[in-house]
């Protein structure tokens, strides 16, 4: 817990020095601005709130994703990870308080997208289940953040974060039911869908936005704090195995 | 004896980077260091400080042999291991440059689960003994390299580890830093800790520690105390003259302890070998009227060379 308390209070401070990392906060507005665009064109007025909802989660997932592939060799690149890895504390915790910092802030962008609603087309955001959707946000944060940590092992592994990111990003999205909910996609991805933690969150968030009673809140909320931790579990495991890799190797440090 | 703070047992590595040959950057050391103990690892570069060092500290694995600190193996028993240890490792990187001094030591005093309060305290307390305490609000991209070092030095002690490992700790520090730098070395040992001090500067070896390990190319040369090291030091000086004719240093050739003169251009070098003798040849030059006499250390080299001589040992 200390770990993840020094992960989360230095990725605070390293933001407030330089907000590099929270750059897709720039483009969640554009995104909105876009799809609600289309919802408007194509006449489905019902679906605007749903169209302002999945920017939010794009940037969170595309600040934890792009911020996780790089902490681990921009420290292995400044001489950090060693004296990191030297320290009883459990890098894994470490990392996951530094993106939970990070897809914290991101939650920014609900803000955002809210604002370009009202301001471009005076659409506003319907509150029929603030708890819900607070609570949604916040589980899906800390879920995302759980997740990046085992695609952070992964990074280190492939050595090319970058076109990883990007190539997994959409796929995910369209699994996610971010831009359209995983009902309305073909039936054998379905049960695809169900193992991924934003197509959960994706849900939910639409339900709460929606006047009718929210069905199995607390399991649909448990769900995504479950597949968030399984997959920080897994993350774990990995980011052991590889820097055992790396300690055989002599590879923690960048020549 | 108790449990000594370091053992080293038969210790080697092998790196194998890809596409090159292996390089044995550790063959066969041992090596054992008693608790309150300064001891010096002295090599010219390359010769394996910093590879022994990572594996005491948990980061690299060794090929073979095994290594304890205060009696937990380093490669099994790393939970045990990690919180008793302090480690600086030399440059300028390993800090994040964005952040103050301050916030810097507080990220590491966190991973070394200090409270809160206790990490503030603490903080506090070692900004001010390495003499950071009026720039520990600013970035560290706007330290100087000494500083950078200081602060390194402070994160090394931000756990309160009962054995320290420094790794080339004042490289880049100024002749007075690092004189401070030893003053501190000593208060660490007067507190009990076990210090391992890698360097490769003689002078630094020999005033700090209790006991200095000599190696090179991977294996321990010796074991010596600083007194020792400190006699062959001033024993085989260099003598680098300008100014003399050629029949002074015929004169000088011939004096007892003078084991060689080589001229070049416009000048000369005289190496000694006997104690005392570099006095008697700098008189002589001087009433020769030499306009330029400079006196330096012999290399390390030398120094080895010198040590395996006096043990009738074979490199
Ligand atoms: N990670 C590594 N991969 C390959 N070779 C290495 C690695 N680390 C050190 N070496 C080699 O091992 C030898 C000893 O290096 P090192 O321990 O850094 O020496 P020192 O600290 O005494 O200068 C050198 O030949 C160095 O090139
Ligand atoms: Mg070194």
């Amino acid at each position: 817990m200390r770990a993840f308390v020094a992960g989360f209070g230095l990725e605070l401070r390293i933001v407030r020095a330089a907000p590099d990392a929270l750059i897709p906060l720039v483009t969640a507005p554009v995104f909105a601005l876009i799809f609600l665009s289309i919802v408007r064109e194509s006449g489905r007025p019902d679906l605007q709130a749903d169209a302002l909802m999945a920017p939010v989660l794009m940037t969170l997932w595309w600040i934890a994703l792009q911020n996780a592939g790089n902490m681990i060799t921009g420290d292995r690149w400044q001489a950090l990870l060693e004296p990191l890895l030297a320290t009883p504390a459990s890098l894994a915790s470490v990392l996951l308080g530094r993106i939970v910092a990070l897809t914290c802030l991101g939650l920014v962008s609900f803000l955002e997208v809210w604002a370009i609603g009202e301001l471009v087309y005076g659409v506003s955001i319907p509150f029929e289940h603030p708890v819900a959707l607070g609570l949604t946000l916040l589980v899906t944060a800390l879920a995302t953040a759980g997740v990046s940590v085992a695609f952070a092992a992964v990074f280190v592994l492939t050595r090319n974060a970058y076109t990883f990111t990007n190539s997994l990003s959409y796929p995910l999205y369209l699994l996610g039911g971010v831009l359209v909910p995983v009902a309305i996609l073909p039936g054998w991805i379905q049960p695809v869908s169900s193992v991924i933690f934003m197509s959960w969150s994706a849900d939910l968030l639409r339900a709460s936005l929606k006047p009718s009673p929210i069905d199995d809140l607390w399991q649909r909320l448990g769900m995504v704090v479950l597949l968030g931790a399984i997959s920080f579990l897994i993350g774990r495991a990995l980011l052991f195995h590889v820097m055992q890799r790396m300690r055989a190797k002599g590879e923690l440090a960048a020549a | 004896m108790g449990t000594p703070a370091v053992e080293i047992e038969e210790l080697s590595r092998v790196f194998e980077p890809r596409k090159k040959p292996p390089v044995v950057a550790l063959d066969d050391v041992s090596l054992a260091i008693p608790p309150g103990e300064i001891h010096g690892l002295l090599g010219p570069n390359g010769a394996g400080k910093t590879t022994l060092v990572k594996i005491l500290s948990t980061v690299l694995l060794p090929t073979s042999g095994r290594a304890r600190v205060l009696g937990h193996d380093v490669v099994d028993e790393t939970k045990a291991v990690r919180p008793l240890l302090g480690i600086v490792f030399g440059g300028e990187r390993g800090l994040y440059w964005r952040l103050t001094g301050r916030q810097n030591l507080a990220y590491w005093g966190a991973l070394y689960k200090l409270s809160a309060r206790e990490t503030k305290a603490r903080t506090q307390q070692l900004i001010e003994r390495v003499g950071l305490a009026e720039r520990a609000d600013e970035r560290v991209e706007t330290y100087s390299r000494g500083m950078k070092q200081r602060l390194h030095l402070a994160r090394g002690l931000v756990g309160d580890a009962t054995v320290l490992f420094l790794d080339e700790p004042t490289t880049g520090m100024d002749p007075l830093a690092a004189r401070e730098f030893r003053t501190l070395i000593a208060e660490l040992r007067d507190e009990g800790r076990t210090i391992l001090l890698a360097t490769h500067d003689m002078v630094e070896a020999e005033t700090v520690c209790d006991r200095v390990t000599l190696i090179d190319r991977g294996k321990v040369v010796a074991t010596e105390s600083p007194r020792t090291l400190g006699q062959v030091i001033s024993r085989f000086q260099r003598i680098d003259v300008e100014g003399v004719d050629a029949a002074v240093l015929g004169e000088i050739r011939a004096l007892t302890g003078v084991s060689g003169v080589t001229e070049a251009d416009g000048g000369a070098r005289i190496e000694v070998d006997e104690e005392g003798a570099t006095r008697v040849v700098l008189g002589r030059l001087v009433d020769a009227g030499a306009t330029s006499v400079k006196t330096s250390l012999p290399s390390l080299e030398e120094v080895y060379v010198q040590l395996i001589d006096d043990r009738g040992l074979e490199l």
